[in-house]
């Protein structure tokens, strides 16, 4: 496909018109290209101009009470933020000449291991963060899978909401081979399983993968996973590694 | 109400502040909840789209790149996204109404809306008015019903290559016609 063929869905896009299929190739070349995401946000920015022209309406006054009561419920539960005090600066490297300065040297390299490690440490939490926040979004729903052989052992959990978010997080996968990874799969039933996002865990078997149900997949109750090329396959072509029940 | 004030709201309400998303709410709702009545036609679901729009922008504000668009944009495309997803789970439900017996809406005059608004929705409806009815039917059932160009060509019964040429075309003459009416679209 060239840019042209891309750019030429993009307004169609912005109508969220595509088929599912159309709105994936794109959605992918979108990920690399500046130019067409600059120009999805401007079509965006033209459908925008449709929502103007249906009568407005006033919604009821315990709409925004609704509104602002959780809002202030959220409030009250988050933590107070404390701020970062730093602490006053002592001149004692100078006093140590250049072996102060070796040995800044190696503070500098161990903090900005500690840090990387912190900065990996923080990466997990938001993930987890973000997939309890989709738990106890109203509605949500949780599915639990099961690895099969040759998949036995791993275990995953699939959070997702009637709007189509869905995290999936996934230990004890055993490692993929060069040029594979593993993808996700939404099954309704009676339909060909419908494609997710393509993931690869991290040494230790671990993955966080943020995907969307696409529209057709929206009622999928069975949610299968299958190792797969790097890109991704329109239909699983392997063994079940992980499945719900 | 211009754009600049709004992108000062969402960065007051990434800070946590309640009284910017209360005026915020109070700019758009009725913008928002006409558009999400045109879709949904149901009061008690839009009613429910609607503060899940605004607890998602309580959440998400601090994602908002008011280098990537207009806040208006961002809020409208929320809206419809969300009310689209649930017009959808509705229909597979079969809960969806009955087409065609539109839930009563009670009028607003336009001098409660903004007078900014107003203005825009007038020239909106002038530009669309001006589109050819099968270059316009495409826009509307994307937008408001939520159809994919496959399942329009179906509703239509053209073939889906002209669907596509016909609702590029569309919004591309939508967008020539509302250019030069200000810079207030952001396009």
């Amino acid at each position: 496909m060239v840019h042209d063929d891309y750019k030429e869905m993009i307004p169609a896009r912005a109508l969220s018109a595509l088929d599912a299929a159309e709105e994936r190739v794109l959605n992918e070349h979108l990920e690399n290209c500046a130019e067409c995401r600059k120009e999805l946000e401007d079509w965006q920015a033209t459908a925008a101009t449709l929502s103007l022209t249906p009568d407005p309406a006033e919604p009821s006054p315990q709409v925004r009470e609704r509104i602002l009561s959780e809002v202030r419920k959220d409030l009250k539960s988050t933590p107070e933020v404390i701020p970062f005090r730093s602490t006053p600066r002592r001149n004692i490297w100078s006093s140590f000449g250049s072996l102060g300065a070796i040995a800044a040297v190696v503070l500098l390299a161990a903090l900005s291991i500690g840090l990387a490690v912190l900065w990996r440490q923080n990466q997990k939490l938001e993930r987890s963060k973000d997939f309890v926040e989709l738990v106890n979004t109203p509605g949500a729903r949780v599915s639990e899978l099961s690895g099969v052989d040759p998949g036995q052992g791993a275990t995953a959990k699939l959070a997702y909401d009637r709007t189509g978010r869905a995290i999936l997080m996934a230990s004890k996968l055993p490692s993929v081979p060069q040029g594979k990874a593993y993808q996700l799969w939404f099954i309704v039933a009676n339909k060909p399983p419908v494609p997710g996002k393509t993931f690869v865990p991290d040494g230790a078997g671990n993955a966080v993968l943020k995907d969307e149900l696409p529209r057709e997949a929206i009622d999928a109750n069975v949610f299968a996973i299958t190792v797969e090329p790097e890109r991704g396959s329109n239909a699983p072509t392997s063994p079940i590694y992980l499945r719900s029940f | 109400m211009q754009p600049e004030d709004d992108v000062k709201l969402l960065k007051a309400i990434a800070a946590r502040d309640e009284a910017a998303l209360a005026q915020l709410y109070d700019r758009y709702r009725l913008i928002l909840f006409g558009l999400l009545m045109r879709i949904l036609n149901n009061r008690e679901e839009a009613e429910d789209v609607l503060q899940e729009v605004f607890l998602q922008v309580w959440r998400k504000a601090e994602d908002f790149d008011e280098n990537r668009g207009r806040p208006f944009t961002w809020l409208v495309t929320l809206g419809r996204s969300r009310s689209i997803d649930r017009l959808r789970t509705l229909a597979a439900r079969d809960r969806v109404a009955e087409a065609g017996a539109r839930e009563a809406v009670e009028e607003i005059s336009d001098a409660a809306t903004d007078a900014f608004k107003s203005e825009q929705r007038g020239l909106v409806s002038k530009a669309l008015a001006q589109l050819p009815d099968e270059q316009k039917r495409p826009l509307m059932l994307a937008y408001f019903d939520g159809l994919t160009q496959s399942e329009i060509a179906t509703r239509l019964g053209a073939p889906l290559g002209t669907v596509k040429t016909r609702m590029r075309t569309g919004l591309m003459n939508l967008r020539e016609q509302l250019a030069g009416k200000g810079e207030s679209f952001g396009f």
